[in-house]
């Protein structure tokens, strides 16, 4: 009875002095946060915070929430990229744009939208949506 | 990669042009391209080389969205706490439900620390091994709040409210002489407005009648449809005066020729009020009601004779709108309407005809007007 009161206590305060190292951790985090500088500008993440409601002044919980949601993007986007690269190439006639094609990695909408269905987000791609997959390439292909 | 800074040049350039296109559809293009801009930066430091337009701009959509999920599920953690401010812990709640799809560490266990939760530590993770690329703009602070100025309150003014049961918080009333006379000016209001819309309406409202006139006369005996159908806002104001029960059992006939009687008054009394706006009506129709005006006055007193003193009250208040109808119809609608309306009232006179003698000395004499009434309008339109 002693013995497991004891131990109990014991591990009381092991939990407790685990949750002051977290809080300090998360402190410390919250607190480097404010040494990065995330992708996304804190004016937009502010925005769309105060549109859904959230109100607070605490500039590191908008840091906070511009390095998560920088995350995910960059999760998604990585997860996008490999539906990319796992994509057969497509078929092509000449030889030149050939070599285009292949050193190009173009973010459709197709690899999009099945990197997105992973993170519980259903795209459905338009089917009849008048956006070749070469959108973005004319460009680029001018300057060469 | 090394096409980036033109890409990305590229892109803000594409996102003005949309945001242009779109300007009435959202009012957030600002946001919004600010949004893509971020997005295709990290889409590039990922390894992507260019993008599909509609990619990028769902791909920003889905971005926003999980911002706005975040900021969402974050308040509505710390109104479940009881506060209005969201903190850290609440943020990193509302993360843990987005990321809930995904898993994380330590998400099986219910009871686990915020503060060590496994996403923050990814996030953590995640800091530390990506590169620190800011965006490539610099953005002023948007949306620019405009200082708003309250109304003062009845505290600001005064010190305390006009009556107990006024709160001193609320807005003060504005001055009174901006409503003290509103009543009158209501009214002026409510009958300049009768006369402007009442000829379109009842325009309208005549065809209708002259189709559907057997149903119209098996709803009349009730009398509310009667009055439905003929109700403007110069009448309601009528039937304050008298009793609407009384009103409804009036015949098709009698409204008929009551209309007749009072328009020389009406339209004298309106003449005053808007001389402008009467003058058409009196140069083409004054004169026939003037011929006519001893005989109407004759049958008319010799109708009311035989009726009830409220029933007096009602024919001399009724007619003025019931004249106005038809003053609106001729001066509006022209010969070709007519004939429907002819044939109504051959079809009114038709059935009321076996009704009484006041009836039929009505008809006649309506029929009369009618055909006078014809001819000055066929001859303004000329």
């Amino acid at each position: 009875m002693n013995n497991t009161s004891s131990s109990n206590s014991q591990q009381q305060q092991q939990s407790s002095e685990a949750r002051h190292d977290d809080d300090a951790t998360l402190t410390e985090f919250l607190a480097s946060l404010m040494d990065y500088t995330p992708t996304i500008p804190d004016e937009l993440v502010e925005h769309y915070l105060a549109k859904s409601g959230f109100q607070c002044p605490d500039v590191r919980l908008v840091r906070l929430v511009a390095v998560a949601t920088q995350k995910f993007v960059a999760d998604v986007a990585t997860d996008a990229l490999q539906q990319c690269k796992a994509r057969p190439a497509p078929v092509v006639k000449d030889k030149r744009d050939k070599q285009q094609k292949e050193k190009r990695l173009i973010l459709t909408m197709e690899d999009l939208s099945k990197a997105l269905s992973e993170y519980g987000v259903n795209v459905k791609h338009q089917e009849y949506f008048a956006d070749s997959p070469s959108t973005g390439m004319d460009p680029a292909s001018r300057e060469e | 990669m090394s096409h980036g800074g033109g890409e990305s040049r590229r892109l803000h350039d594409k996102a003005g042009h949309s945001g242009k296109r779109k300007l009435r559809v959202s009012g957030d293009e600002f946001a919004r391209a600010i949004a893509k801009i971020a997005v295709a930066q990290m889409c590039e430091t990922v390894g992507f080389q260019s993008f599909q337009q509609s990619a990028l701009e769902k791909f920003s959509d889905v971005t926003t969205w999980y911002i706005r999920n975040i900021g969402k599920t974050a308040q509505f953690y710390a109104n479940l706490a009881g506060r209005t401010e969201g903190n850290v812990f609440d943020v990193i709640q509302g993360m843990e439900e987005l990321g809930l799809s995904q898993g994380f560490a330590g998400a099986s266990n219910v009871d686990h620390c915020l503060a060590s939760s496994g996403i923050v530590r990814e996030i953590v993770q995640y800091i530390g091994d990506a590169e620190d690329i800011p965006f490539v703009y610099s953005i002023p602070p948007f949306p620019v709040a405009r200082e708003r100025k309250p109304v003062p309150s009845f505290f600001q003014i005064c010190g305390e409210s006009p009556g107990e049961h006024i709160p001193a918080w609320l807005p003060a009333f504005p001055d009174p002489q901006t409503y003290v006379q509103l009543p009158a000016g209501n009214e002026g209001d409510a009958v300049f407005n009768a006369d402007k819309i009442e000829p379109a309406r009842h325009h309208l409202k005549m065809d209708m009648s002259s189709m559907n006139l057997p149903q119209h006369f098996t709803c009349n005996g009730s009398g509310g449809p009667s009055s439905v159908t003929f109700g403007n806002s110069a009448r309601a104001t009528q039937w304050t005066e008298s009793n609407p029960f009384l009103a409804a059992p009036l015949q098709f006939g009698e409204k008929e020729v009551s209309h007749l009687v009072p328009p020389a008054r009406l339209s004298d009394e309106a003449a005053v009020r808007y001389p402008v706006e009467q003058n058409r009506i009196m140069d083409n129709h004054i004169s026939v009601l003037e011929t006519f005006a001893p005989a109407i006055e004759a049958m008319k007193s010799r109708f009311c004779d035989s009726e009830e003193g409220q029933k007096k009250v009602l024919l001399n208040q009724r007619p003025a709108v019931k004249f106005k109808i038809q003053v609106g119809k001729n001066s509006l609608a022209g010969a070709p309407d007519l004939s429907p309306q002819k044939i109504g009232i051959e079809k009114i006179s038709k059935w009321f005809g076996k009704d009484s003698e006041n009836d039929d000395k009505k008809r006649r004499a309506e029929k009369i007007l009618k055909q006078s009434m014809e001819t000055p309008s066929e001859l303004g339109e000329l």
